[in-house]
């Protein structure tokens, strides 16, 4: 077995009185799809937010191929390979689908301004545009390239989101509900393509709603309630443990 | 060296007087419409004109002459209430630029007004109660001084002990709150502008008498409001109230043993670092941007 | 090809402009180049989405440096004003720390508080800054001659066309700088800084570089300036002059690089035709006072982006880009 690339280990996050992570562990396998899941408020979104720098930890760390890089600043994660989506589709709306993706690719390809005005940036923004239009092929967006993002049906942000993320070639990609607002033909076209991006060998962990597709998709998964830790398993622990049929109050039907 | 300490103390008080009444308004109108009023220092000169006119040139009795003042510049404030402050109650910031835009109407209308010329107030009255040889306090910067401190306990027990103070606290607590339990907006948003703005007028039209009145001395003064009330918390009448207190002592002591330019560049400082380290100032919990 | 020729007539416009018009207005016209500059570096601070009402006294700094430099150190005017913009670009890198520490109206009033901080510098140290009469006598511009032109810095037509070159080529670098992954960048921070930083953008980085080039433009804007007037003081930088650039940027909108350019050429052809034809002049901070407030309640796409980047969350919902050229 491969050593982990993401470690979460005993986080805890506090606001004022309320802990929404409390002694939080859990470990993340290389090119693996791992799911977290929980019920609303359980603190999912809040792990992403605490791995990916936008939070400093109250407590514990969190460690990237042994590395810790919790209390990095969020540009500083992505740089080390962790790039998030958003649950509420964030985008820049403003800036076409291509743009967008462009700003994927700033890592990769990072601007230089006196390169820029001496006009002798052609190469690197060629590759940038080869890389983005990649990106968007991937995603099925590449007739959309001019449209303004904010224009986009909801599923189409969903997979543009993604696309961003995927532009910066992560190691690690952390996606925040990714299939809401897709009908089940786009989340079942997702799905398809998240397999695809785990065999190129990217690590996805994901925290997604739609149990079907999480079953469906995950070799691993961690279940959390209240901030802690419930479970962890693969998916078919997970649907038989009592305790995430407790969790999820509609009982067995729900989970499966 | 005592006496000197005495007397410049009882400088600071008389500054911190007018200070307070010009701070407490520009807060009392950020806690109820979250705006920052950039001509509350024009508001001030106003109400020194109002002085210049009531009381110079037409001879009217002084107090009269304020009352004229408060009441005059508090309309204003209902004007620019009505004009651009409610369109733009979504968009705080272009509130803070349409008051920009304002200021630099009145200082042109009192500019054509007036002439751009120094005016200079004849003394109300000329007595001094004499403390000791060195230490002497004017009788008229002692009646500022209680006038603020009487309209400070005034704007406290009204916003304490009655409904509309009630309705004023309620919606700078939480606009949204308050507009369910059936206070108007529109209507608290009024009260606020014509008390902050009749405030601003006032101390323009108390110290006018004892300093020279232009058309741009409300530069000073908004400089001045807005270190009190970053410093103070913004959004905390009472951490106005201290912090003004506070500063004047500190820009009076500071103009009397260096000078003045290196006063307001400390005022200056203290408000950077205020912002840097805290933002929502010393006495402020509620982070209204 | 059509483009080119476009190019072209519009520069041969811009060049034989000055012989059409009187002395006065010639001085107008050289003012009016000045202040193109100014508005359109103000436009690139704002590109990632902050505001500051510093902006003037940043091109203060660049007259001021550029002034001093020139006659204390008699170091060659062109150089001077180069070494004046280099100035305010670094006063406002020092700058950028603390204010880059805020946001929204924070980050207003804290501007507005450090340029106030440099004014009150300026008025308190006659040495070097000439305290409130600031400095008088500045050097102009030494004359010369490019074999097709002699500059006669007397006049004010040569005057014109030596700041028409500076501009010119500042605005081309600024429009290149747009106009590159650079420019993209400034853009993304401004809309969406969040996802910005977790596509690995230094968020910070890339705001501080906005200002620091920004108040590089300004600074030389001021040089140009400083040398033309030959005679500035702290309130050649004051409130009034920034309401003039608020104005300018906000009439004509800042969604697009023209937009304030614009705007300023309007607002000052208006004011020289109109207000000065009319007699009016003196009423002219009145006029401005009136526009801004009535642009700012009834075109509210130019600052539409002002409350965006401040309160992002409260206004999220979307208008589209490029559509905000308010002044047609
Ligand atoms: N910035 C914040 N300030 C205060 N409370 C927060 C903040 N972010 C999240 N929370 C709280 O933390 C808890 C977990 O939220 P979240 O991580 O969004 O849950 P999930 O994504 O699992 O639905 C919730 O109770 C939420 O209200
Ligand atoms: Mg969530």
């Amino acid at each position: 077995m491969s050593p982990p690339v993401l470690e979460i280990d005993d986080l805890t996050m506090r606001f004022g009185g309320l802990t929404a992570i409390d002694r939080l562990s859990f470990k993340v396998e290389r090119g693996a799809i791992h799911g977290l899941i929980g019920p609303n408020g359980a603190g999912k979104t809040t792990t992403f937010n605490v791995v990916s720098g936008f939070y400093k930890p109250t407590g514990g760390e969190v460690r990237l191929r042994g590395e810790t890089i919790s209390g990095l600043r969020m540009y500083e994660v992505a740089r080390r390979g962790v790039v998030r989506t958003f649950q509420h589709s964030t985008l820049f709306a403003e800036l076409t689908v291509l743009e967008n993706v462009l700003i994927g690719t700033h890592m990769s390809f990072p601007p230089n301004i006196f390169a820029a005005m001496a006009g002798v940036d052609k190469a690197n923004r060629r590759a940038a545009r080869a890389r983005a239009e990649e990106a968007l092929d991937f995603f099925g967006l590449a007739g959309l390239a001019d449209e303004l993002a904010g224009d986009l049906p909801h599923g189409h942000q969903r997979a543009l989101g993604m696309a961003v993320a995927l532009a910066a070639r992560p190691d690690v990609v952390l996606l925040d509900e990714p299939f809401t607002g897709m009908n089940p033909e786009e989340t079942r076209r997702m799905m398809e393509l998240m397999v695809k991006l785990r065999d190129t060998g990217v690590t996805i962990l994901l925290v997604e709603h739609d149990m079907h597709a999480i079953m469906g998709l995950c070799d691993r998964i961690t279940c959390m309630s209240f901030g802690r830790l419930l479970a962890e398993g693969n998916p078919q622990e997970i649907r038989h443990h009592p305790d995430v049929i407790e969790a999820y109050l509609g009982g067995a039907r729900h989970v499966a | 060296m005592v006496e000197l300490l005495a007397q410049t103390g009882l400088n600071a008080l008389y500054a911190a007087s007018y200070t307070a009444l010009v701070a407490v308004g520009l807060v009392l109108i950020f806690g109820v419409m979250g705006v920052i009023n950039f001509a509350h220092g024009e508001l001030f000169m106003l109400g020194a004109y109002a002085i210049v006119a009531v009381y110079a040139d037409w001879n009217l009795p002084y107090l009269v002459a304020v009352a004229v003042g408060m009441a005059f510049v508090g309309t204003v404030g209902l004007g620019m209430e009505r004009a651009f402050f409610r369109p733009l109650r979504d968009n705080p910031l272009g509130g803070l630029v349409a008051s920009i835009g304002f200021l630099m109407i009145l200082q042109a209308l009192v500019s054509m007004g007036f002439g751009v010329r120094m005016e200079h107030v004849p003394p109300v009255t000329q007595e001094v109660i004499v403390i000791t040889e060195r230490v002497r306090l004017p009788v008229f910067r002692l009646a500022v001084i209680l006038a603020a401190v009487v309209l400070l306990a005034g704007l406290w027990a009204f916003l304490k002990k009655t409904r509309f103070g009630w309705a004023l606290r309620a919606s700078a607590q939480d606009p949204e709150a308050a507009a369910l339990q059936g206070i108007s907006i529109n209507q608290t948003a009024r009260i606020a502008m014509f008390i902050g703005a009749a405030l601003a007028g006032v101390a323009g039209a108390l110290t006018a008498p004892l300093i020279s009145v232009n058309p741009h001395m409300g530069h000073s003064v908004i400089v001045t409001a807005f270190i009190v009330i970053i410093v103070g918390g913004i959004g905390s009448l009472e951490g106005a109230v201290i912090v003004a207190v506070a500063y004047a002592f500190v820009h009076t002591f500071v103009t009397t043993f260096f000078d003045g330019v290196i006063a307001d560049i400390v005022g200056l400082l203290l408000l950077l670092i205020v912002l840097i380290v805290k933002p929502t100032g010393l006495f402020g919990s509620t982070d209204r941007a | 090809m059509a483009k080119f020729a476009a190019l072209f007539g519009f520069g041969a416009i811009l060049l034989a402009l000055p012989h059409a018009l009187s002395f006065s207005q010639q001085e107008i016209l050289v003012f009016l180049t000045i202040n193109v500059l100014l508005v359109a570096s103000y436009r690139l601070l704002t590109l990632t989405g902050e505001w500051s009402l510093g902006h003037v006294v940043i091109m203060g700094v660049g007259a001021y440096a550029s002034a001093l430099l020139s006659k204390r150190l008699g170091i060659y005017v062109p150089v001077a004003m180069l070494l004046g913009a280099v100035t305010a670009a670094m006063i406002a890198l020092a700058l950028s720390f603390p204010l880059f520490r805020m946001k929204g109206f924070y980050f207003l009033i804290g501007s507005f508080a450090a340029g106030e901080i440099i004014r009150l510098l300026w008025k308190r140290f006659r040495d070097p800054f000439g305290g409130p009469k600031g400095l008088k006598k500045i050097d102009p511009m030494p004359d010369f001659d490019i074999g097709i032109y002699a500059f006669d810095f007397f006049e004010p037509v040569s005057y014109y066309y030596f700041a028409l070159a500076v501009v010119g080529v500042s605005l081309w670098v600024m429009w290149r700088i747009e106009r590159s992954p650079v420019g993209l960048t400034f853009h993304a921070v401004h809309w969406q800084d969040r996802l910005a930083e977790a596509s690995g953008v230094n968020v910070r980085a890339y705001r501080t570089l906005a200002f620091v080039l920004a108040s590089g433009f300004a600074g030389l804007s001021g040089a140009l300036l400083a040398h033309y007037i030959g005679t500035i003081n702290p309130n050649s930088f004051d409130v009034e002059q920034m309401v003039f650039v608020l104005t300018w940027t906000i009439v004509g909108g800042t969604a697009t690089f023209y937009g304030p350019i614009l705007g300023c050429v309007v607002l000052t052809v208006l004011n020289e035709i109109v207000l000065r034809e009319a007699g009016f002049e003196q009423m002219r901070p009145l006029i401005y006072g009136l526009i801004l407030i009535l642009s700012v309640l009834f075109m509210p796409k130019g600052l539409e982006s002002l409350v965006r980047g401040a309160f992002s969350g409260r206004n999220a919902r979307k208008n589209k880009a490029g559509e905000t050229k308010a002044m047609e």
